[in-house]
């Protein structure tokens, strides 16, 4: 996906502004919000707040998207 | 909520709380879970972390199960069961690992809570009435963060936002937690939206942030 650069900086300055988790709150929920996202189901209805804490916290995604991409070679 | 866990989930817990040579092979079990969890993290993290020569990622990886194990043993009884077990316990291993390498990758590098750069005006593609828009924007954040913000606020945001220091490295530099600064993240960012909207500006929502 192609973004102007200076759109993605503000982005990141500006934050989701929406309402959203903090990151305790988020660690917190992980585990359900991944596995309901990998069964298909609405895990942001689920767990309202986390979608938007992802796109705002660098590190939150980052450990949501370790999570998922673990999980995905079906570990022991 | 009503804790439901699924029979290998209760199997994990109730070993895991058990006394003697039960509750020893259910660690043993469990930090080889972690430690393979941890590996798949750091190995993961590696291409993208070249300040990680020289480092042992397999001490990294051992160290970080280790802290993972001593974290699910203090908060077992926060387990509720709302996924499976190993989920819950993979995120502490994913967690621990990922901020070690992230706080290796900036190992000796400095840090600066002063802007190096400000965002450009650098998209060829955008129209006059767009570009007009952005460089409004960007003035009155510039003004914002100079005026609105506390000086903590201002070297947090600038430090995170714009000059991409990864919030943990931050944190352990402070001496804070991630979780401090992400809270004055976000009051920061509140300011700036409330200041951009009192201009008329518009300034998007979570649909735009995800870069």
């Amino acid at each position: 996906m192609s973004r102007r650069p200076d759109g993605d900086r503000l982005a990141r300055m500006l934050g989701p502004g929406e309402p959203e988790l903090t990151c305790d709150e988020c660690f917190e929920a992980l585990e359900r919000y991944v596995e309901l996202e990998l069964a298909g189901t609405d895990a942001d209805s689920a767990v309202p707040g986390l979608r938007a804490h992802l796109q705002g916290c660098a590190a939150c995604r980052e450990d949501h998207d370790s999570l998922v991409a673990y999980l995905n070679t079906d570990p022991a | 909520m009503q804790t439901r866990y699924d029979t290998a989930s209760a199997a994990w817990v109730e070993r895991l709380r058990a006394e003697g040579p039960e509750q020893a092979v259910a660690i043993r079990e469990l930090r080889e879970l972690l430690l393979r969890a941890a590996r798949f993290e750091v190995t993961r993290r590696q291409a993208a972390a070249p300040h990680l020569h020289g480092v042992s990622l397999e001490d990294v990886a051992e160290q970080a199960a280790d802290d993972a194990l001593v974290a699910i043993m203090s908060k077992l009884d926060h387990f509720r069961g709302e996924s499976r077990f190993t989920t819950w316990a993979y995120k502490f291993a994913l967690l621990e690992a990922g901020v070690k390498v992230r706080r290796l990758a900036w190992r000796g590098r400095e840090i600066s809570l002063e802007p190096e750069r400000w965002p450009q005006i650098a998209d060829p593609h955008a129209g006059p009435e767009q570009a007009a828009e952005t460089a409004r924007i960007i003035e009155a954040m510039r003004d914002a963060i100079n005026h609105q913000l506390t000086p903590h606020q201002r070297e947090i945001l600038v430090a995170i936002t714009v000059n991409d220091i990864p919030i943990d490295v931050l944190a352990e530099r402070l001496n804070t937690t991630r979780g401090a600064l992400y809270k004055t993240l976000h009051d920061a960012r509140r300011k700036l939206r409330a200041h951009l909207s009192e201009l008329g500006l518009s300034v998007g929502t979570a649909e735009e942030a995800t870069s």
